[in-house]
């Protein structure tokens, strides 16, 4: 039994996501031009986007080094994006993987295999900005989904609650 | 008894991103909470440490507070 099951997961397409962090060196408005780069390298494995977020600048939790021609850089902001995509049964992940290694202006990324439903629990997500926020509930008008009922009030009293927490 | 918060709320799969949430299940020195004190179904514990972890790889967590 367990091995059909096996054979059930390894047939089919698979899902995955891409979180990264640019960095912060990189100005805002050539973000989507850093966003397309990490797009191209998706599409060269085929594969179909299901959901994103734009990049916004946020604070690391600690500094991250990064090496630019023998010297170091620190860095602490970035600006943190993901992608959520599938892959047909013949691509393969790792050349995204050695893609996303080879960009320059990528300061950290992680690949997690994921599910195709939403998976945020919080109604925001309340670490960006209130100007993402609004990016994010465009999306959902558009892509239905059972979040639709959140309310503008319920959105800004969420904000509200963010910046009362940032200033602590 | 108290119940675990992922059934309860009907969460299959926990986010790495979802920091809000990850924040209630560590300390304030930034560990994350045993399953005694979590209260947390073992399918659940274990999705959470691997969320906790990967957060803290992306510095959206502290490794260590204080």
């Amino acid at each position: 039994m367990s091995k059909k099951e096996k054979v059930a997961k390894i047939s089919g397409e698979k899902i995955y996501e891409v979180g990264y962090h640019i960095v912060s060196s990189v100005a805002e408005e050539n973000i989507p031009a850093e966003v397309e780069k990490i797009k191209s390298y998706l599409a060269k494995e085929k594969a179909v986007i299901i959901s994103e977020e734009a990049p916004k600048l946020r604070p690391l939790a600690y500094s991250i080094k990064k090496a630019f021609g023998g010297s170091y850089k620190t860095f602490d902001k970035a600006y943190f994006g993901f992608i959520k995509f599938t892959l047909g049964e013949d691509a393969d992940v790792r050349t995204i993987d050695s893609a996303m290694k080879n960009n320059e202006s990528v300061l950290r990324y992680i690949i997690i295999k994921t599910v195709k439903e939403n998976t945020m629990y919080s109604p925001k997500i309340t670490v960006f900005s209130d100007k993402d926020a609004k990016i994010k509930t465009f999306k959902v008008e558009k892509a239905e989904i059972d979040i639709k009922p959140a309310s503008v009030e319920e959105i800004d009293k969420s904000i509200d609650a963010l910046v009362a927490d940032e200033v602590i | 008894m108290k119940q675990c918060f992922f059934s309860q709320n009907n969460i299959k799969y926990v986010d790495y991103k979802d920091i809000e949430l990850l924040k209630k299940f560590i300390n304030p020195h930034a560990r994350i909470q045993g399953k005694k004190k979590t209260s947390v179904k073992a399918r659940s514990q274990r999705q959470l440490a691997e969320a906790i972890k990967r957060a803290r790889y992306m510095a959206l967590l502290p490794f260590v507070a204080r």
